[in-house]
């Protein structure tokens, strides 16, 4: 999208992804998956973020950048309840890999 | 700069195993690649600003994303998009995406696509436009390159006739 001309700003729950691809600009956001943007109804909150995330755009001076949002979600991590009600396809045919890693990670600490 | 102290840990909320697993192909070290720059040549107040989303939402009037064939194949992510007017609310669509709850989207589309929230800047002064169209795709994606032919290059060209400066990018 860079490439067709447009300035691109994304507010991203995994900043990390970056180091894989390459983004313009990151705004890096520690939410739960599927509401980047804030809770359900929430309107000064999403706003808050919108702002933040938008101002890289006169902010940011060269690609790769990530800025760390200083947001805090309300709820611990497993409250959330962001995963999808069944597991998905890809994690389900996956499953011994990920216990593998799960545990390889154990193992390390 | 007071507000830049927190560090974000994009793995919090990912369960262990799976977090264990992402991180297996995330390398330590920042990307090193080329990445392409658009600089931005005005102020954020008189900027188009369009949104973009890969959440799989599409208008209850046309077809939604394919999450059947996806179930027989699990590599496999429909690389198609949809067109989203600005004026549309949760009320307007399905949310098709198999890697997330889709519920709260579908309580309140800002917190995934924020139309209203951008609308209201608009009105503020804060923001020139926002768009009349977003543009939703389908966030699983493991063959890029089609996925890049089938439906960024069509956003991209989407977004010109929307006269966009500038997009913002709400990734599920």
């Amino acid at each position: 999208m860079e490439e067709a001309g447009f300035s691109t700003v994304v507010l991203t729950p995994t900043h990390e992804f970056h180091r894989v691809v390459g983004i313009p600009r990151s705004a890096a956001i520690e939410y739960p998956y599927g509401r980047p943007v804030g809770q359900v109804g929430d309107q000064e909150g999403q706003r808050q973020v919108l702002l933040e995330a938008l101002s890289l755009l006169e902010k940011a001076r060269k690609p790769g950048e990530v800025y760390h949002l200083p947001f805090t979600w309300p709820e611990e991590p497993k409250k959330t309840n962001w995963q999808p009600p069944e597991i998905s396809p890809i994690v389900k045919l996956q499953l011994d890999d990920i216990k593998k890693a799960r545990q390889l990670g154990n193992e390390k600490a | 700069m007071e507000k830049r102290e927190k560090r974000v840990d994009g793995f919090r909320f990912i369960p262990p195993g799976l977090r264990a697993w992402i991180r297996t192909s995330i390398p330590e070290e920042d990307f090193k690649g080329y990445i392409p720059w658009t600089p931005t040549t005005k102020p954020l107040s008189q900027m188009t600003i369009a949104l973009v989303t890969s959440a799989g939402i599409s208008l209850k009037s046309d077809s939604p994303f394919d999450t059947e064939r996806e179930k027989k194949e699990p590599f496999w992510g429909d690389r198609s998009y949809r067109i989203i007017p600005r004026a549309t609310t949760e009320k307007d669509i399905h949310v098709n995406h198999l890697h997330i709850n889709t519920t709260y989207i579908e309580q309140d589309i800002n917190v995934m696509l924020p139309l209203a929230r951008m609308a209201e800047f608009e009105l503020e002064g804060i923001i020139g436009h926002l768009a009349p169209k977003a543009c939703s795709f389908y966030g699983f994606q493991y063959q890029s390159t089609d996925f890049l032919k089938e439906a960024i290059e069509p956003i991209s060209i989407q977004m010109k006739l929307e006269k966009a400066d500038a997009v913002l990018l709400t990734p599920a």
